[in-house]
């Protein structure tokens, strides 16, 4: 039973069976089952990642494709699978009363939806994780049940709905066009689609599939959602959920819609959200906000690299993703008492030095200082764009150095307050273990990468090298016997 | 201003995307290679006569799951707005209905149940399905909210109902993973004769699954949203 469906299946049993542990004394089976079932699926994973030999498909139902949905295993898909429970359970929220099970429920189902768009081959069926876990999203969003959570989750549900519609639109343009909603099988066909109708189509799908990667103009909800929702919570959708919203679109982009302008047009997308997530960041008072918007100017720099074409992009927006996964997750979990303006953080390091100086680790890496793993990240975007050298890139590398200099501005600006002497003896309240612990392991995970860049380097190389060529997915799945026409 | 100007920007690219695409809109003529064989082989490889059941919950059983699973996050999600409150103002007592009205929901309501449970159960021969039939169950269930707003559901059973046939669902898959060709596949159980009752493997039971799952989420919305109307 190593079957990776399985790292799907296995959160959504454990969701539709949380509700009944809220009866009698159950208690300790409800708290058990949601990590047990995520551990479970880390564990299928990674053992699929251990004796990972070549790509291979899955034709769930036993159709072959593209007859039934495909499901295709390759380490790009496997690296961003195997983050999803992982994270998870480092964000868990905990409890056992009714209100704590429903969100456990949700942060199931957010984790079934998210495996399932990093292993999924199919269009359509992407686009039904996505809205899976869309729905979980907004639930999160308006978990801790304030006004202004509401109004947040209202306004992210109004935003999401509007791109979901599109990309439906987009998808059914798609269907029509090629007959076909199999990635790969889209792939044989992809110069149908070399057209203004089909830049329509991908441009319908990045504004649906947008909304969760913060991507440029569909992303006004995001500071409001963060800044107002539990910290886990916006770790969980800022530091994992985005990623995946990013993996659906790089494959979209890579196998059906390999044309210049695709590229062009993310390229541009990219660049606009680095500039204006960054100034926003700048304006930004208060540390969420301020977080929230500067993660849109960093999924910027993510989608700016997957733009770059051949293995050099494709290995800098993994590099970028995973980096920006581990340190924007940590950071809002290290923001969780550090709510309100940036001012009245004055001091907070004499209440949670440790908090602090994690605190201080994690910009550093975001800004990019060498040695840390941010700097290699930003480094090999830059590279590849000065590489590339179209007007377009050598722009877009200009606003990434100038959104670097914005971030240095404002992160040290939280930075310098936390170790100013406090005002009036008032210092912002330490940080609760749980979050402490969890942002120490990311920490850990940071400094292993900054040590362990030799190997990284050489799987990224062997990562990329599969995923970016077309070929050999087309050949996996369809074994050279696809139905044409 | 200038947010009104992007605004109108946004939206004449979105217009001229659109028009794009209807402007080159040709009707298609044939069915596609995939239609094709869906039409030609789903008879045989699935054994149900409604076609489009055998593509929803065989061919393409796993965004059906995903669609089921949809339903239920929204339910999960109603629950967690309207248990947290705001919605206790005292409502004026409503006017109970005619003697008729409430004896007549008395005999129909049996009758609306077993209509959905005959429409999901035959999902694989006639129109209709798990969706279909469940929708029509939860339509019994506002009948009696409006005849009768005092009468109550049990909770419990509900969640039970909800939650077992979710599980039970998704077990039908993993059965298919075990035992037949690849997760949600039909074939665990024989096709048997094409057109019967009990024909086309795993669908019948499936869609009993999300019938039951479907009504139970439904009516567990409604009443929610009815609140404590006493």
């Amino acid at each position: 039973m190593t079957d990776v469906t399985l790292a799907v299946v296995l959160p959504l049993l454990g969701a539709f069976l949380l509700p009944l542990t809220a009866h009698r004394g159950l208690h300790w089976l409800g708290m058990l089952l949601g990590p047990a079932l995520l551990a479970l699926a880390a564990l299928l994973l990674f053992a699929t990642w251990t004796a990972f030999e070549s790509p291979y498909a899955i034709a769930l139902g036993g159709f072959a494709p593209p007859l039934g949905i495909t499901f295709y295993v390759d380490l790009l898909g496997l690296l961003f699978a195997l983050a999803v429970p992982l994270t998870s359970l480092l964000l868990w929220p905990g409890g056992s009363d009714e209100a704590a099970i429903r969100q456990q429920s949700l942060t199931l189902l957010l984790a079934a939806a998210l495996t399932g768009m990093a292993l999924s081959g199919d269009l359509f069926n992407l686009y039904v994780f996505y809205e899976l876990a869309a729905v979980a999203s907004y639930g999160l969003a308006a978990s801790s049940a304030t006004g202004p959570a509401f109004v947040a989750a209202f306004r992210f549900l109004l935003i999401s709905a509007l791109g979901s519609v599109v990309t439906l639109l987009g998808i059914a343009l798609i269907y029509f066009k090629t007959g076909t909603l199999n990635l790969a099988h889209l792939a044989t066909l992809s110069e149908r689609l070399a057209d203004p109708q089909g830049l329509a189509a991908f441009a319908m799908l990045l504004i649906g599939f947008g909304v969760k990667a913060e991507l440029f103009p569909v992303n006004a909800w995001v500071p409001e959602v963060y800044a107002a929702t539990g910290k886990r919570v916006a770790a969980l959708l800022a530091g994992l959920a985005s990623k995946l919203a990013v993996l659906a679109v790089v494959r979209i982009l890579l196998l059906v819609f390999p044309h210049d302008e695709a590229r062009q047009l993310l390229l541009l997308l990219g660049t606009l959200g680095v500039l204006s997530g960054e100034l926003a960041a700048w304006q930004a008072r208060d540390v969420t906000r301020m977080l929230a918007w500067s993660s849109i100017g960093q999924l910027g720099v993510v989608l700016v690299a997957f733009s770059l074409p051949g293995k050099a992009g494709l290995i800098a927006g993994v590099t970028v993703a995973m980096h920006h996964l581990v340190v924007k997750s940590a950071l809002f979990l290290l923001a969780d008492r550090w709510g309100g303006a940036v001012d009245r953080l004055k001091g907070a390091a004499t209440a949670s030095p440790l908090g602090a100086a994690l605190f201080v680790l994690f910009a550093l890496s975001l800004l990019g200082l060498p040695p840390l793993p941010g700097f290699w990240s930003k480094y090999l975007v830059l590279s590849g764009l000065a590489e590339a050298g179209s007007g377009m890139q050598h722009l877009a590398l200009g606003v990434i150095l100038l959104g670097t200099v914005i971030e240095g501005g404002y992160l040290l600006r939280i930075i310098t307050r936390l170790y100013a002497a406090p005002e009036r003896d008032i210092v912002p309240p330490a940080h609760r273990f749980p979050n402490l612990f969890a942002s120490g392991l990311l920490a850990l995970l940071l400094v292993a990468g900054a040590i362990l860049i030799d190997p990284l380097w050489q799987g990224l190389n062997t990562l990329a090298a599969s995923a970016t060529d077309t070929q050999v997915y087309v050949q996996t799945v369809l074994g050279g016997k696809g139905i044409t026409r | 201003m200038a947010k009104r100007l992007l605004i109108v920007l946004a939206l004449f690219l979105l217009a001229m995307m659109f028009w794009e695409v209807a402007a080159n809109y040709t009707e298609r003529t044939a069915l596609t290679p995939i239609a094709t064989h869906y039409v030609a082989q789903g008879p045989d490889e699935v054994g149900a006569p409604n076609l489009v059941t055998a593509v929803v919950v065989t061919y393409r059983g796993l965004d059906t799951l995903g669609e089921v699973t949809v339903l239920f996050l929204s339910a999960v999600a109603v629950g967690l707005l309207l248990t947290m409150g705001g919605l206790d103002q005292k409502a004026e007592p409503p006017t109970p209905a005619s003697e008729i009205v409430e004896t007549a929901v008395q005999y129909l309501f049996p009758i609306v149940l077993l209509f959905g449970a005959y429409i999901f159960v035959n999902g694989h021969l006639s129109p209709g399905g798990g969706f279909q039939g469940g929708a029509v169950i939860a339509s019994a269930t506002l009948l009696l909210f409006l005849a009768l707003p005092r009468s109550k559901l049990r909770h419990a059973l509900l969640i039970i109902t909800e939650s077992l046939s979710g599980f039970g669902y998704v077990l039908v898959g993993v059965l298919g993973l075990v035992l037949a060709g690849g997760f949600l596949d039909n074939r665990v159980l024989p096709l048997g004769d094409y057109g019967r009752l009990f024909s086309a493997g795993a669908i019948p039971v499936i869609y009993t699954f999300i019938g039951l799952k479907v009504g139970a989420e439904l009516s567990a919305v409604l009443e929610r949203f009815k609140g404590e109307a006493s």
